[in-house]
C-alpha cells in the first residue's frame, strides 16, 4: 500500500502537472485524486481513510514506478478521444442552428452519419450547410454560434464508429 | 409530349412573321395534323394567341405573360441555363424544391420558379414577402468546378447580373449593397440567398435564390418593411412584364458565369464595383464581439469587404452585420 509520504509525493506531482485526475488501484486497495478549486488536503483526507482500512501486503518499491506510469495515463484521459475533425472550408460566420431560434443542429453526444448537417458557415452571404462527412459521435463543440471561423479551423470533433 | 410542345413553341416563334403550316409542323415534330392542333389547343390554355388560317397555316400573335414552361423557354437562347424549368404557382419556397430536385440529380442550370412563395426565404430563415405574379421568385441549381471557398463569389456574381439586367431593361439606377443586395433609390428591390453543398474540397451543388419586387405597389408591402423596400413598379409606375425580365436574368447569368469561369473574379469585380453602394463612405460594422465605424474602400480580389478603420488599418470582411444607413438596424 501506499505511504503516507508517497501519497503527499504524488499529490505534489499532480499538482504541478496538468493531470486533474489520478486513479491507482491494487489488490482492493484504490486510490483516486481529483483537482478542483477545493485545496488539495480535502482531498487528501478522503484519500488516506480507505487506506488505513486495508492490509499491508503491496510493495513499496514499486510504488515509484507505477507512479510513472500513472502520471502518463490521465493525460491521454484528460482529452476527448476523438479521431475525426469536421473543420470548415472556408472563411465565415458559423451559425449552429439554422435560425436563432431553433435548437442548434448538433451538440456534444449527438450521433452523426455522413450526410448530417453540424452546422452553416457563412460567407458572402452563401450559406454552406457542413456535413459531418463521417459516422460517429460528436465528442466536442469546438466553436461558439456567431463566431468568426478560419478556414481550415477545427469546428466538431468525433469518435467514428 | 413536352419536348415536342416545346419544339412546337420554338418553330412558331422562328416563324412569328409568317405562318407555319400544319404540314410542315407535323412533318417537323412527326406528329400528325390532328395532333398539332391538339398542341395549339393546348397552349392557347397556357394563354397564347395562335392564329390558325386555312391554307396558309399558324402563327403566333401573342404569348402570355403568365409564367411557365413553355412561356420561358420559348425565345430564351442560352446553352445551359433553363434547360429543365421547374414552375409552379403556388410552392413554400423555390429553394427548398431546388434543393429536393438538386439531391435527386437535377442537372447544372435547372431553374425552379414560382408565382407565389408562402414561406419565401430570406437568410436565417427570414421572411421573403412574395406575393403571386408580383415578382421574380426563382432559385437556378448550379454545380461550379470551383473550390467552397470561391462559391461565396458566386453571390456577388449574382447581384451584378441583377443589376445589369435592370440597369439594361428598365429606366432605374441600381446600386449593390455589399455582397448582395439591389437597391434602388436606397431601398431593397431584390436579394438573394446563395446555398451550399460542399464537401472539404469539392462542391457538390449550389442553389442561387433570386427574390426581385417587380409590379407591388405601395399597399403590397408590409407596413414593417415598407421603408425599406420597394418595387420597380413603384419605382417606375410602370407595370413589367415577368417572363421578359426572367429570361433577360437567366440568359446574363449564362454568360456571366460563363465568363467568370473561364477568367475569375477580376471582371466581376469590376463590374460589381461600378454598381457599389457607399464606396468611399463610412458605415458601422458589427461582429459578435465588436462594433466600429469604417470607411468602405470597396472589395478585395476575392470579393471580401475592404475596410480602413479611423485609426487608418485596413480590414477584409467575410461576414459581418454592416449597419448602411447608419439608424441601427441592418
Amino acid at each position: 500500500m501506499l505511504k503516507i509520504e508517497e501519497i503527499r509525493e504524488i499529490i505534489a506531482l499532480i499538482d504541478q502537472s496538468s493531470i486533474n485526475e489520478f486513479t491507482y488501484e491494487t489488490e482492493g486497495t484504490s486510490v483516486s485524486l481529483k483537482k478542483s478549486s477545493e485545496p488539495t488536503v480535502a482531498q487528501h483526507e478522503k484519500i488516506i481513510a480507505p487506506i488505513d482500512h486495508t492490509q499491508v501486503a503491496t510493495p513499496t518499491v514499486q510504488q515509484p514506478s507505477a507512479n510513472g506510469e500513472q502520471t502518463e495515463q490521465p493525460v491521454v484521459e484528460s482529452e476527448v478521444a476523438y479521431d475525426y475533425e469536421i473543420v470548415s472550408p472556408m472563411v465565415g460566420t458559423l451559425y449552429a442552428a439554422s435560425s436563432p431560434e431553433k435548437d442548434a443542429f448538433v451538440s456534444q453526444g449527438s450521433k452523426v452519419t455522413n450526410d448530417t448537417v453540424v452546422c452553416i458557415v457563412e460567407a458572402m452571404k452563401l450559406f454552406n450547410e457542413i456535413e459531418a462527412e463521417v459516422t460517429g459521435e460528436i465528442v466536442e463543440v469546438l466553436v461558439e454560434d456567431g463566431e468568426l471561423v478560419e478556414y481550415g479551423q477545427p469546428l466538431f470533433r468525433v469518435k467514428k464508429n | 409530349m413536352e419536348s415536342t410542345r416545346n419544339k412546337l413553341i420554338e418553330l412558331l416563334a422562328n416563324n412569328q412573321d409568317d405562318y407555319i403550316s400544319g404540314q410542315v409542323l407535323s412533318d417537323k415534330l412527326k406528329i400528325s395534323r390532328s395532333g398539332i392542333w391538339k398542341h395549339m389547343k393546348e397552349l392557347e390554355k397556357d394563354g397564347y394567341t395562335i392564329e390558325g388560317k386555312s391554307k396558309k397555316g399558324y402563327r403566333i400573335l401573342d404569348y402570355p405573360d403568365k409564367l411557365s414552361e413553355n412561356t420561358l423557354q420559348w425565345g430564351l437562347n442560352t446553352k445551359w441555363i433553363g434547360k429543365t424549368i421547374i414552375h409552379k404557382q403556388s410552392i413554400p419556397s423555390t429553394q427548398i424544391i431546388a434543393h429536393q430536385v438538386a439531391l435527386e440529380g437535377a442537372s447544372h442550370g435547372t431553374v425552379v420558379i414560382a408565382d407565389e412563395q408562402t414561406m419565401g426565404k430570406g437568410r436565417m430563415n427570414r421572411h421573403w414577402h412574395s406575393g403571386k405574379g408580383k415578382g421574380i421568385w426563382l432559385s437556378i441549381l448550379v454545380r461550379p468546378d470551383i473550390l467552397p471557398y470561391q462559391a461565396p463569389q458566386l453571390t456577388l456574381l449574382t447581384a451584378t447580373v441583377l443589376a445589369d439586367v435592370l440597369r439594361t431593361c428598365t429606366t432605374v439606377a441600381p446600386l449593390i449593397k455589399w455582397p448582395n443586395d439591389i437597391l434602388i433609390n436606397n431601398k431593397k428591390t431584390a436579394g438573394i440567398l446563395t446555398e451550399m453543398q460542399a464537401e472539404q474540397d469539392r462542391i457538390q451543388y449550389v442553389v442561387i435564390g433570386i427574390g426581385l419586387n417587380v409590379n407591388q405597389t405601395k399597399s403590397d408591402m408590409p407596413e414593417d418593411i415598407g421603408h425599406r423596400a420597394t418595387s420597380l413598379q413603384m419605382e417606375t409606375n410602370k407595370h413589367w412584364q415577368l417572363r421578359e425580365l426572367v429570361q433577360n436574368i437567366l440568359t446574363t447569368f449564362e454568360n456571366t458565369y460563363d465568363s467568370y469561369m473561364e477568367n475569375g473574379f477580376p471582371e466581376i469585380k469590376d463590374k460589381w464595383e461600378s454598381f457599389g453602394f457607399k464606396i468611399g463612405e463610412s458605415i458601422s460594422i458589427k461582429t459578435m464581439r465588436d462594433k466600429w465605424d469604417a470607411t468602405f474602400l470597396g472589395i478585395a480580389a476575392d470579393g471580401a469587404l475592404l475596410t480602413k478603420a479611423t485609426d487608418g488599418t485596413t480590414k477584409k470582411l467575410y461576414s459581418a452585420e454592416i449597419d448602411w444607413f447608419k439608424e441601427g438596424e441592418n
